[in-house]
């Protein structure tokens, strides 16, 4: 009888014991996940603490470090190279290519808490095969921005990049694919399907146009000096540089071009084989977060894919920078489409050629 | 094994190791992805050489015509710097006296900067509201602000001759003081004139530092890209940009190395055809 007893005291506390066992094998499983070391290849700038806010907070036993890239040619070439980086941040042209060669994990959106802030429309950017492999984050216009005090009138066209009323005062990006991009909108050709003919057409205008252009930007803070400062008129610019001279109180506008305004989107992914995915899903899914969201929204002027952020702009600068008040400005606007590796080489080598033409 | 040798080893197998891990290497490694056709596929997998990176530099003319300008460049910064470096290099030697020591370090100051700081700060000093401009239109002389300052081949040129003038020093400089001032003294007691000296004692005596400072400016220079991208605007490309484009802007990296081979192998060639003509042997003795 005793010892039924004591079978029937033992069982119930044999059991807790376990399940509290169970129980602390769970939590160090957690702890687990939620520590240990992310590597980020990003660009500079998004580096600093304000745009991973949310995960730093909620995650303090993570280190995260990060190597920066110089662009999107720079950050395909180390992902190449086999840069142990576990997250990679890229933008809208060069997302194909880390599908194709199999660089890039397929993110399991169920474990993202944020994910239904994101609307469809920047879902699919990110999908290739009917899988998610980018998480779509912030985004933007390009267009023409331009100084109202020295330009007379207002500008409606991409061809002003080649207007040589505006010699020695525009500024481009230093930058093929890009250049192909308002070319094609100025010719109406297919962006997509450039042909040698069209292309070879495109070098003779670029080349041409050269001499109307003063440099040719690698970074949005050398176009804004230059525009602050009246060194430049005319430029091919992103929105963030739009806002950026708005708040400064230097008279611009940015064109609303009757060919369209190009958007692009930038986009995570998770290398292929990281040791840290769950780790880094996590920080993709904080990146979603408000106060990450918003930074980036109020310190570098662009979009992010969080749409309750994007709804709670009231900034007026910010309002016009992202022409919140037009409901039919994304009707005109034209998406940057993925490159082939082939239309890659081309266009990039095209680009060389009109800088080292005489 | 012997101490003398086991001391030899022990002094030489470092710095050839460094070299053989950080030059030799990559520079083999830059070979060899030159013949890949393009960047699909395991960077560091096996692949199939080919020319085909090659015959379309051959096929590119404008690639040629900016290597021409480089070199054109490079040989006026080179010439430009050493003639400006070597007065400096001259005084330090044979009139600084006990200042020498303190004239030396000014010179060397601007290595306590950024390579990148130096080049910006000519963008301050030619830009539209640079110094220039400011004084220029404060004295009346301009209404409106000189454009072709900043942002052209010559505004390259002038920043790469400043950055490179205490460089260029130093060589000449430590030839001038390997120079027997005996030498000197027996000139003169021969009846020559300080320029006299100068030209038959003198400068004969230093060539070998004045050569060791041009090819020093001169072979960095061809390959310059950080002060174009800086400084040189739309039209002031030079080679190493286009190298730097197919590296870090296009991604493709066997072109970029192709271009790097060639740009190799042209200045090696023109450094040897220049080492003969002024046959470096006679010079060093």
């Amino acid at each position: 009888m005793l010892t039924m007893l004591r079978r029937l005291f033992l069982i119930p506390v044999l059991l807790a014991l376990s399940i509290a066992a169970c129980s602390q094998k769970s939590e160090d499983k957690e702890v687990a996940q939620t520590s240990g070391k992310l590597a980020v290849l990003d660009w500079a700038g998004y580096d600093a603490a304000d745009f991973w806010i949310d995960f730093k907070n909620k995650y303090p036993d993570a280190a995260v470090g990060f190597e920066i890239g110089s662009s999107d040619a720079d950050i395909y070439g180390k992902m190449k190279a086999g840069t142990q980086a576990d997250i990679f941040h890229v933008y809208t042209g060069w997302l194909q290519f880390y599908v194709d060669e199999g660089l890039v994990e397929e993110i399991d959106v169920t474990k993202l808490q944020n994910w239904s802030k994101v609307p469809e429309s920047f879902r699919i950017i990110g999908q290739f095969n009917g899988k998610q492999y980018f998480l779509p984050w912030d985004w933007g216009f390009t267009s023409i921005l331009y100084r109202t005090d020295k330009v007379k009138g207002t500008i409606d066209s991409w061809t002003a990049l080649h207007d040589p009323k505006y010699q020695g005062h525009i500024a481009t990006w230093d930058d093929g694919p890009g250049m192909v991009t308002v070319s094609s909108y100025i010719h109406q050709y297919d962006e997509t399907a450039i042909t040698p003919e069209q292309l070879a057409a495109i070098k003779a205008e670029w080349i041409k146009q050269r001499k109307l252009n003063l440099f040719y930007w690698a970074g949005e803070p050398e176009l804004i000096d230059a525009m602050a400062n009246g060194d430049v008129w005319v430029a091919y610019a992103w929105q963030g540089a739009y806002a950026t001279l708005l708040g400064q109180g230097v008279p611009v506008a940015y064109a609303d071009p009757k060919e369209g305004r190009n958007s692009w989107v930038g986009a995570y992914g998770i290398r292929k084989g990281t040791p840290n995915k769950d780790l880094a899903l996590r920080f993709l899914d904080e990146k979603l977060a408000e106060a990450t969201a918003s930074n980036v929204v109020n310190q570098f002027y662009y979009g992010v894919a969080n749409q309750e952020v994007m709804q709670g702009i009231t900034d007026p600068a910010l309002k016009q920078a992202f022409s919140i008040d037009d409901p039919t400005v994304l009707q005109r606007t034209n998406f940057t489409p993925n490159l082939t590796a082939r239309q890659r080489d081309d266009w990039t080598a095209m680009w060389t050629e009109v800088k080292a033409a005489p | 094994m012997h101490p003398r040798r086991a001391t030899f080893w022990a002094l030489y197998l470092p710095p050839v190791a460094w070299v053989g891990l950080f030059f030799l290497v990559p520079l083999v490694l830059m070979f060899a992805l030159s013949f890949r056709a393009d960047m699909q596929g395991e960077l560091l997998g096996p692949w199939r050489p080919g020319l085909t990176q090659y015959e379309a530099i051959f096929a590119v003319g404008s690639y040629w015509r900016l290597l021409a300008i480089s070199i054109g460049m490079a040989l006026a910064v080179a010439a430009a710097a050493v003639t400006l470096a070597y007065p400096i290099a001259y005084f330090l030697v044979f009139r600084a006296g006990r200042a020498a020591g303190i004239c030396l370090v000014i010179l060397m100051i601007p290595f306590w900067t950024s390579f990148l700081l130096r080049v910006m700060s000519w963008k301050f000093l030619l830009g539209s509201e640079g110094v220039i401009n400011s004084l220029l239109s404060y004295l009346n002389v301009i209404s409106e602000p000189l454009g072709g300052l900043l942002y052209s081949r010559n505004a390259v040129v002038i920043t790469l001759i400043y950055v490179w003038v205490p460089f260029a020093a130093l060589p000449i400089y430590a030839a001038l003081q390997r120079i027997d001032h005996e030498l000197l003294e027996s000139a003169a007691d021969l009846g020559a004139r300080p320029w006299a000296g100068f030209r038959a004692v003198t400068f004969p005596l230093s060539l070998t530092g004045v050569l060791a400072s041009f090819f020093m400016v001169f072979i960095p220079t061809v390959g310059e890209y950080v002060t174009p991208l800086l400084i040189g605007g739309s039209s002031g490309s030079m080679f190493g940009n286009i190298i730097q484009d197919f590296f870090t802007k296009a991604a493709n990296w066997p072109r970029g190395a192709a271009l790097s081979i060639v740009m190799l192998a042209i200045t090696l060639v023109l450094v040897a055809i220049a080492a003969r003509v002024v046959n470096v042997r006679r010079l060093l003795g």
